[in-house]
């Protein structure tokens, strides 16, 4: 019941929010949906933590502590990016960013294509860590690429076409790997269980039996499940369409793909992961896994050096966190999968403010370009200034803040497990990223008045980002127990199998 | 006992098609015009239905018929009428101009083929109960190298609606390749399928509108102002 009621309430918002004909009201529905998602999201985490996994409509939905810790963070960053986006596509219409020609009608219309595009794509977000079937999980995940081809449209502007197109059609091939992969491993456990059976790619069936899969065809499944679910997720060589879509799409849109969606395509990678590793022990996925993860944290090291636009550097730094995030499994042990989703949890905790101080200074200079934003922005936008400086540091990983932490626990997790010379990659390349991002941002924010006119931006772009900057800023110190326990048990999960 | 009621014959039978159904994949490689591209697409589609059909009526699988009835409303009826009014709206130039020319495209696709052949053959275990080579591990070599040659079609064309074409055709593939291996997924899955490779085909459509409306053609090599 809790879980089916997860998706109709999004479902509903976004049936609800293409019907509305005023902005208020379309703001307010899609506003009340995530306050009402985040809310059953909590209850499913501490129904969970209570009494184990959940199963509804006859075993078509199952949650365990992985998919409520998936669950959670969505809901998260959906009321995260409900309240900011409010003040956002206002902001944007008083700028006249919208159509030249635009009327009321038209402004309507877009917002309109948001405000119900949005609870979609959330709801297909949903349902891939609430389907117990792995095909059910493949089809949801290409439900949230359709969901969300026509947000990152949104401008209409050439260069978001072409984001849009390639998101499309990297996101579609990518998939069509995983859609392979999915089969090749339906046909292995079909030796062990025969075709008959309706709840043949159920998660719940074939965790228990994975270690009696055929082992030829679950190899060739990974590789092909890390290829596809890897492209989503934006893992290296398959990252290219992230820094277009990141730059192209309203800023609520992007930080959703980054903090939400990667979440998400990590766990269908995950549950593969375990299954490869029941069926073939842990070495083979995880070298597979490490090969990838050190790729992606390199790939971004150059890029995030010499970028021009501060939209594109947010994207080079969601393609290192995958990269960190798949490392972290990789590692293994019994901290890898507990850094992993550590970080999981951290990272979307804190990726979105960095999208939101991103999304207030672009729209207040008018461009995403280092060159053209003389600097000393803290003058003109203490608030965000500030934030945007604070976050960066979060983001890159230095202490205090948690996301310190999760890197050290991977850290640990890769001296434990003797992995020495990816563990020596590993800081390499977070102290460079640290160092390129910290410049860039550091120019950006401080340095001299350069006379731009000052102006902090209304309530709805200014309370939400201190809001979240406090809870990063207290998660640096002050870890909530029952939230620790539910990664601890999302860990289990993964661990367990080994 | 009539004789299309063996099992021989109905090997046999699945056998050509799955052959027909890899030709009219290297044709459309080697086909120059849009439309026929479209229809060659159509007529492999329908080949596949057929397919679906005849594994379903040897193995008793019922769901197998909705999975080829499914294919047939969305492949050989919809998507085709989608696209070749996508054609009359947008009114483009009918050519294809492929990177490659067309007779070495053909032969690559000929050496992926091999390819899907040497791949399809790990998987032959002519020794288990329920091995899929009752129907011919011929089909997974067809689905195989359909897979690959879809693959090398995205990269190959450079209109955007011919790219879309490509991603159906390897969908084809798997489609193949899933009935092949284990007489379909489950049907829950196969209808999730359907519908994303429904609204799958209608999102790009709409976007090679756009593409088209905005940059004033196709080519998706046009599109690389994002960089960095």
């Amino acid at each position: 019941m809790l879980l089916l009621s997860l998706l109709a309430v999004t479902l509903l918002a976004a049936g609800a929010a293409f019907a509305a004909r005023r902005r208020s009201v379309m703001e307010g529905i899609n506003l009340g949906a995530s306050v009402l998602t985040l809310t059953l999201a909590v209850v499913l985490a501490a129904s969970v933590l209570r009494s184990g996994s959940v199963t509804a409509v006859g075993g078509l939905l199952y949650a365990d502590a992985l998919s409520a810790l998936v669950v959670l963070l969505v809901s998260f960053v959906y009321v995260a990016c409900s309240v900011y986006a409010i003040g956002y596509f206002r902001d944007d219409e008083k700028n006249g960013v919208f159509d030249q020609e635009s009327g009321a009608s038209v402004i309507v219309g877009k917002l309109r294509k948001y405000y119900s595009l949005t609870p979609l794509f959330v709801c297909s977000m949903l349902l891939v860590a609430l389907a117990n079937n792995l095909g059910i999980m493949w089809v949801a995940l290409e439900g949230t690429t359709l969901a969300s081809v026509f947000l990152v449209t949104f401008y209409g502007r050439p260069t978001s076409l072409e984001a849009a197109w390639k998101y499309a059609i990297i996101g579609g091939v990518g998939l069509s790997m995983g859609l392979f992969g999915t089969i090749l491993t339906y046909y292995s456990a079909s030796l062990v269980m025969g075709t008959e059976t309706l709840g043949g790619l159920n998660w719940s069936v074939l965790v228990t039996k994975a270690a009696q899969f055929d082992k030829t065809t679950m190899r060739l499944a990974f590789i092909f499940i890390l290829m596809g679910y890897g492209t989503k997720a934006g893992i290296a060589p398959m990252h290219t369409w992230k820094p277009d879509v990141y730059s192209e799409a309203p800023v609520p849109v992007a930080a959703m793909l980054a903090a939400a969606l990667l979440n998400c395509a990590l766990y269908g990678l995950l549950r593969f992961f375990i299954l490869t590793s029941r069926c073939l022990g842990p070495e083979f996925a995880s070298q597979l896994l490490m090969v990838f993860g050190l790729l992606s944290m390199g790939v971004a090291v150059p890029f995030v050096l010499v970028q021009r636009s501060f939209r594109r550097l947010l994207a080079y730094s969601s393609i290192d966190h995958g990269g960190i995030m798949v490392l972290g499994l990789a590692f293994g042990g019994p901290l890898g999968a507990l850094g992993m989703l550590l970080h999981m949890t951290f990272h979307s905790i804190t990726k979105p403010l960095l999208f939101f101080c991103a999304g207030n200074t672009q729209q207040h200079l008018k461009t995403d370009q280092f060159r053209r934003a003389k600097g000393g922005l803290i003058h003109a936008m203490p608030i965000t200034g500030a934030l945007f400086l604070v976050t960066t540091l979060a983001v890159t990983g230095s202490p205090p803040f948690s996301l310190f932490q999760s890197e050290f626990t991977i850290l640990r997790a890769g001296f434990d497990g003797g992995h020495y010379v990816p563990v020596v990659l590993f800081i390499a390349f977070l102290v460079t990223i640290f160092a390129g991002f910290l410049v860039h941002i550091a120019r950006l924010v401080l340095g001299p008045d350069p006379g731009i006119p000052h102006a902090e931006t209304c309530a709805w772009k200014k309370y939400p980002l201190v809001g979240l900057g406090v809870v990063i800023v207290v998660l640096g110190f002050w870890l909530p127990a029952p939230l620790y326990a539910l990664v601890q048990s999302a860990a289990r999960v993964v661990r367990e199998v080994q | 006992m009539y004789f299309y009621q063996d099992t021989q014959f109905g090997e046999r039978m699945i056998t050509l098609m799955a052959a027909l159904v890899l030709v009219l994949q290297i044709a459309m490689v080697g086909q120059r015009w849009l439309v026929t591209n479209i229809r060659v697409f159509a007529a492999q589609s329908f080949l596949l239905a057929c397919i679906a059909n005849t594994i379903a009526y040897y193995n008793h699988a019922p769901h197998i018929y909705i999975a080829a009835a499914l294919t047939f409303l969305v492949k050989v009826v919809f998507v085709p009428i989608l696209m070749e009014r996508l054609v009359a709206k947008i009114d483009i130039r009918q050519e294809i101009e492929p990177l490659i020319n067309i007779p070495i495209s053909i032969l690559i696709a000929g050496g992926l083929t091999l390819v899907g052949y040497v791949v399809a053959e790990s998987f032959y275990h002519p020794k288990e109960g329920i091995s899929p080579a009752t129907l011919g591990h011929n089909t997974l070599a067809v689905a195989i190298s359909l897979f690959l040659i879809g693959f090398f079609m995205m990269i190959n064309r450079r209109k955007a609606l011919t790219q879309v074409l490509a991603l159906l055709s390897l969908e084809n593939g798997l489609f193949l390749a899933a009935i092949s291996l284990t007489y379909g997924m489950p049907l829950i899955v196969e209808l999730g399928v359907f519908f994303d490779l429904l609204v799958a085909t209608m999102v790009l459509g709409i976007l090679v509108y756009r593409i088209r409306e905005t940059f004033d053609s196709m080519d998706v090599s046009q599109l690389r102002r994002l960089r960095g």
